[in-house]
């Protein structure tokens, strides 16, 4: 196992490791959890994690409340994430040579957070995956299949390709929402009660209703909305479904066939890192995934069409004799356990999730509730689809000619932007400064938060870039509008003119207090 | 399908006793049994029942309640009564006295002409009087019928045209305006007529099949098999074929007559009457009576056939039972008697004993009959009889439906019902109120005189074009009607009502129809302008004018009728009128939320999701009738959703406008947001997009923004506000930079505040925080 064999994913490490373990002489490896590439040495490994947890330990001494979160050096950053009490999560990224390697450290941690979160959404904390095994085997087992598999996402020919400056107008970990008319929004949400109250008795399912990708109903939190979303649109969504051919997502580009055959043959050419740390068993991930029933929700082309127009798991179904149900995802808010049952009607995607504490009968009481829905439902969903594709405007319904812009509101976590085909037309220069000035904005943030934790902070910043080009943050109320308009006029009394045009247009005002 | 009728032991003070019922006669009748008298004759166009005696007649008028004034008498002299009818204006009196003769008196100065046919040739089979422009009387003979026209100078009848073919017997109904000729050797050859004020309408010649018994032997149909009822404003004609045993319903049009089907019959005698457009076909030898709705075309019976029952006059509890035992065995045997005549459209009149009944159904009973709910409350709101009654009975149906928790889906059907139906009363308002009266009214003539319309009723025309949907097309005269005595009464008290409908009614059954007459003159244009012509606009003319209104409205059908089509709705609410206060059975969505959500929150508010959907339901109703939900019902779904830390959801009914964007609706979100900062901030950004300014500001201030509060302040020039709201706060934050720049600002901005005490006294802190 020599470190230049794996040149190809010296760009990143990532890890997860547990601070409470591995503290006696000998036993280190048991601090770590999840070590991506797998197959660095032990001893790299370790380093890696050592310096870590150095490092944090160091901060707290100033910071009690918040150790550090990026540690830049020349030719690396290292982002940091406490996922949980004891659980951190560390990235590592070495910068290259060419400047296209200029990322924003909160793009990275949300990565992180993007992992543990839809880890969490499926296989509930790694503290009570911890708690409950011990060894720690299930909660590694887990967490190797299901972060390679996230991983795989972000893989471009051989190369895993983090978030960039690029992608600066993009959020992750928020919604996006299409915008529809009251009427469509009534009806929408009329079929959203019927499939709340369409279960068997009184137990009372839970749903998100998607068109093409975007959001048009909920009723989780906007956590958990997040959470279920995000996985919709890399897995389950007719256009996540449908491919690997590129085209438009909101949220990433499409990744490529060979990148995929790529990473799973990664996965299955690699034994479990287990193997070295406990002798005890000689497992292969076959196996394990046996024994632990390994749910792999990541895994690509794991769902397809049925017939009936559900959704099927097919990996699954049976594993060393165990008929599994349906994938389980846990919610936050609630903390519940739900059976998740995906119905899919041409661009409408319906998300049942059904408690499991109210299936008693498992696949009968799951494939009851189906029954239900196709019976009481489905003439509105085909109503709903035909409204919902009536009003659709296409992939740049949301483009605005002469913006590029970026539109958060954190409070229900939802983002817009400009329709990815039209954020690639902007010159480099224009992205890299409006890349550096969301890292300032996200500095003056945390800093605003620290300091006022109850109040929201207001900035507003335009600067006029070596292109010429405005790129322009501004953040009212818990919104954040990021703009980039090239070719426009020079004086700033425009700039912010053409912020207020949009703002009264497009946001309702949000933007223009004063 | 019948059971619950009458189980329920709450409901046996309103239908009477135990007996399981749809229809009831109410006692007491009208008593007309006075010595002397020979025979009861009803004269249908003026709604007279009538006893002649041997020189004098004795006349009742039948009105909504069969309460017994004493009876009006006319000398007729001496001689035979075959049949006898007064004229429409009241001024005539004409009496069949042999099937050669009708003899007519005229009422105030007792002369006396007759009319003769050729005896040898041809025999009178009766007579009629009509309000048809052209003629007065109309003479049905053996040998055709005869146009007469009665020329008051000459005091005798001059006849306009003779239609010459033969005639077996004919059919007449007042309220259809509609002569049926029969003829041919089973009678089952059929020319109709219609004299309306509208004109002369002449059907097309049909002929009613029959199935034969054997095969030699033809039936001959009979008069009394025939029965001419108006349902929904449209005519229709029933056969009763005793081979086949079966009441075959026929439907006129303009220029067609069609066969819609069939009805089973149990028994050798039916009869059959219309009680507010519902269809009672009375099994005579099986003592019970069927009811259909035939409204779409649909024939099967709303429920089983049950007993008809006698029902003592509104006594509760034990006495009523006691009365209904008294009642029993003093008329029990009489029930469906021989002696009992059915008079169009809902009389029974009893010619042995000299009584006369009105038939009733029993709403509730029949309501309680069905589970299919959505159906019954389409069937409810099709009613007209007593509106207020018949509302509160939706109103309970409804909340008894939320409190069971029945499906959404058939909540949802229940809602649309009653949303539609209001919807279209709302229509039918603003039509009335728009002022393009004018057009509907030539859109109805339009009908009536294009050849190509081949609708019989006035109303028909809409009725085609809204076939699809359901409850409003039922009986569209009807719902304008009960509008405008909604809009009538709005502002009047009852006792002046009710006292000045009366006179007016009166009127306009007699005599008063010069008036009617004059209106129809008029007939393209508006009412007001007629009226303003002739009556003073004083206030105290308004109550009279909107009675007026009122009037003639109820009146227009027969103008427009064209068909005649009308008059039972006439009927339906003169039967109105025991009810001062005429309400419409449309449930307003205000009335949806006072009467239904408002009384079942609390009950339900344990389930916030199930009613939540049952309100989204409502909106989704609403909405699509473009109508507008009471607001309180936005406050509930906001608490309730708040309540149940439905955050994002209730996100989502605020973006889309689900809750419709108010002052209301944002105080509600910022009270429930006092926990919840998000959605606080729903709350203030509808005050902002609402443009609420001062609100705006205001909330700003109460959340400590008061820097932001002051910038916005400025922008949309908000003065409403203190000035020492922003430096309190400003002094609150303990921020001597920020105190300054408030001071400075309302110091440049506000002229003459530096000489207030705010000023100083702000001034003075300044100087000491720094």
């Amino acid at each position: 196992m020599g470190l230049p064999a794996m040149a190809a994913n010296e760009g990143i490490q990532l890890c997860v490791f547990d601070s409470r373990r591995g503290h006696q002489e000998g036993q280190e490896l048991d601090k770590i959890l999840f070590f991506f590439p797998s197959d660095f040495p032990y001893s790299v490994q370790l380093s890696v994690v050592g310096l870590s947890e150095g490092l944090i330990t160091f901060t707290r001494i100033f910071s009690p409340d918040a150790a550090c979160e990026v540690i830049e050096e020349e030719r690396h950053s290292h982002v940091f994430y406490q996922a949980e009490p004891d659980i951190w999560m560390v990235m590592i990224v070495e910068k290259n040579k060419d400047n296209e390697s200029d990322w924003r450290c909160d793009a990275l941690i949300d990565v992180l957070k993007e992992a543990h979160s839809l880890f969490t959404m499926f296989n509930g904390s790694l503290q009570a995956l911890l708690d409950k095994q011990p060894s720690g085997e299930l909660a590694r087992s887990r967490l190797y299949t299901f972060i390679n598999d996230y991983l795989s996402d972000f893989y471009v020919g051989k190369k895993i390709q983090v978030p960039s400056f690029r992608d600066c107008l993009k959020e992750r970990r928020t919604v996006q929402m299409l915008t529809v008319s009251r009427e469509v929004a009534i009806e929408v949400q009329s079929l959203a009660t019927v499939i709340g109250t369409s279960s068997l008795g009184s137990i009372a399912c839970k749903s998100l209703i998607l068109f093409q990708d975007l959001l048009v109903a909920t009723t989780l939190s906007p956590g958990d909305t997040a959470n279920m979303f995000t996985y919709a649109v890399l897995r389950l969504t007719p256009h996540a479904l449908s491919s690997n051919t590129s085209s438009w997502t909101y949220l990433r580009r499409g990744v490529s066939g060979s990148s995929i055959t790529a990473s799973s043959g990664l996965l299955n050419s690699r034994s479990s890192p287990e193997e070295y740390h406990h002798g005890s068993h000689d497992s292969s991930m076959g196996e394990q995934s046996n024994r632990y029933h390994m749910p792999r929700p990541l895994q690509r082309d794991n769902w397809s069409k049925g017939k009936d127009g559900f959704l099927v798991c097919d990996i699954q179904l049976n594993v060393g004799g165990l008929v599994y149900l349906a994938p389980v995802v846990w919610l936050q808010q609630s903390e519940e356990h739900m059976y998740l049952c995906i119905y899919q009607h041409r661009n409408l995607t319906i998300i049942v999730l059904i408690p499991v504490c109210s299936q008693t009968d498992g696949e009968q009481g799951i494939a009851l509730v189906k029954k239900q829905l196709l019976e009481n439902a489905s003439e509105k969903i085909v109503h709903v689809e035909e409204k919902l594709s009536r009003g659709w405007g296409g992939e740049n319904a949301y483009h605005v000619s002469g913006y590029r812009y970026l539109l958060v509101d954190t409070d229900k976590s939802i983002s817009r932007t400009s329709p990815p085909g039209k954020v690639m037309t902007l010159a480099k220069d224009s992205l890299f400064t409006l890349n550096k000035l969301r890292e300032e904005v996200d500095l003056e943030k945390t800093r605003a938060n620290r300091e006022k934790p109850d109040q929201e902070k207001n900035l507003e910043i335009c600067i006029r870039a070596k292109n010429n080009s405005w790129i322009i943050a501004k953040i009212t109320q818990g919104r954040e509008l990021y703009m980039v308009m090239e070719k426009a006029n020079e004086t700033l009394l425009y700039a912010s003119d053409a912020v207020e045009k949009f703002s009264d247009r497009y946001c309702d005002g949000a933007f223009s207090l004063d | 399908m019948s059971g619950k009728a009458s189980s329920d032991p709450s409901q046996v003070g309103l239908s009477g006793s135990g007996a399981l019922s749809h229809v009831y006669i109410q006692h007491p009748p009208l008593r007309c049994n006075v010595p002397g008298t020979q025979g009861l004759y009803y004269d249908d166009g003026n709604k007279l029942l009538l006893a002649p005696s041997s020189d004098q007649v004795l006349s009742w008028k039948v009105g909504p309640s069969t309460q017994s004034d004493p009876p009006n008498s006319d000398f007729i002299g001496e001689g035979p009564v075959l049949s006898i009818r007064y004229s429409l204006d009241g001024k005539l009196i004409g009496i069949q006295r042999s099937n050669q003769e009708i003899q007519f008196i005229n009422r105030e100065s007792r002369e006396t002409f007759s009319r003769r046919c050729r005896p040898d040739s041809e025999s009178i089979l009766g007579f009629f009087w009509t309000d048809c422009p052209s003629c007065d009387v109309l003479l049905i003979k053996t040998s055709g019928i005869d146009l007469l026209s009665y020329e008051p100078d000459l005091n005798t009848l001059r006849l306009v045209e003779a239609k010459r073919f033969s005639v077996s017997w004919y059919v007449y109904t007042h309220e259809s305006r509609m002569v049926l000729l029969a003829s041919g050797m089973q009678c089952t050859i059929f020319s109709g007529y219609q004299f309306s004020s509208g004109g002369i309408i002449r059907l097309p010649k049909f002929e009613m099949a029959m199935a034969k018994a054997e095969a030699n032997h033809k039936p001959v149909l009979a008069a009394e098999d025939i029965h001419i009822v108006i349902i929904y404003g449209r005519v229709y004609c029933l056969q009763f074929d005793r081979v086949s045993m079966q009441l075959n319903l026929y439907r006129f049009y303009r220029d067609a007559v069609v066969q819609q089907g069939a009805l089973p019959i149990y028994s050798s005698r039916i009869a059959v009457s219309v009680i507010d457009n519902v269809l009672l076909v009375h099994q005579v030898d099986a003592k019970v009576v069927i009811i259909y709705d035939v409204f779409l075309d649909c024939l099967s019976p709303i429920s089983a056939p049950l007993p008809l029952l006698l029902r003592g006059s509104s006594v509760s509890g034990r006495q009523a039972l006691q009365v209904e035992d008294n009642l029993t065995s003093a008329y029990g045997a009489m029930i469906y008697g021989d002696s009992w005549t059915f008079l169009v459209p809902d009389l029974i009149c009893d010619i042995d004993n000299g009584l006369l009944w009105r038939i009733c159904l029993d709403l509730e009973a029949i309501a309680s009959s069905s589970s299919d709910v959505p159906s019954v409350l389409e069937f409810l709101q099709r009613r007209r009889s007593d509106p207020s009654k018949i509302k509160m009975l939706c109103l309970s149906i409804m909340r008894a439906i939320m409190l069971e928790r029945r499906p959404i889906s058939i909540i949802t059907r229940a809602i649309d019902v009653l949303v539609t139906s209001y919807a279209h009363l709302v229509k039918m308002e603003n039509a009335f109120q728009g002022g393009d009266r004018s057009s509907k009214k030539s859109q109805n003539s339009g009908s009536q005189s294009a050849n190509t319309s081949n609708i019989v009723s006035a109303e028909s025309l809409d009725e085609t074009m809204n076939r699809g949907k359901s409850i409003i097309k039922g009986a569209e005269s009807e719902t304008q009607q009960s509008t405008i005595r909604n809009l009538v009464n709005v502002n009047d008290n009852h006792a002046k009502k009710s006292t000045s409908k009366a006179s007016l009614d009166s009127v306009s059954d007699s005599d008063g129809d010069a008036n009617l007459d004059a209106m129809r003159s008029n007939s393209g244009e508006s009412l007001d302008k007629y009226l303003s012509t002739d009556l003073l606009s004083s206030d105290a003319m308004q109550d009279v004018k909107k009675n007026m209104k009122h009037d003639y409205l109820k009146q227009s059908p027969i103008e427009s009728e064209g068909l005649g089509c009308s008059s039972s709705r006439s009927d339906s609410c003169i039967s109105n009128q025991q009810e001062p206060q005429i309400i419409s059975v449309a449930i307003s969505l205000d009335e949806m939320y006072h009467f239904v959500f408002a009384l079942v929150e609390e009950e339900l508010g344990g389930d916030p999701a199930y009613l939540i959907a049952v309100i989204v339901e409502c909106l989704r109703c609403s909405t699509k009738e473009k109508l507008r939900v009471h607001p309180n019902l936005y406050m509930m779904m906001i608490q309730m959703l708040a309540r149940t830390n439905r955050y994002s959801e209730l996100a989502l009914f605020v973006t889309n406008k689900i809750l419709e964007p108010s002052k209301e609706v944002a105080l509600q979100l910022l009270e429930q947001g006092r926990q919840n900062f998000q959605i606080r901030k729903l709350g203030m950004d509808m005050l902002r997009q609402l443009s609420l300014h001062h609100d705006f500001v205001t909330v700003l201030l109460q959340d400590g923004y008061y820097l932001e509060a002051l910038r916005y302040a400025r922008k949309h020039k908000v003065i409403t506000v203190q000035p020492s709201l922003f430096l309190e706060a400003a002094v609150a934050a303990n921020n001597s930079q920020h105190l300054a720049a408030v001071l400075r600002f309302f110091s440049d901005f506000t002229p003459s505040f530096k000489l207030t005490s705010d000023y100083n006294r702000y001034h003075t802190m300044l100087i000491e925080m720094s």
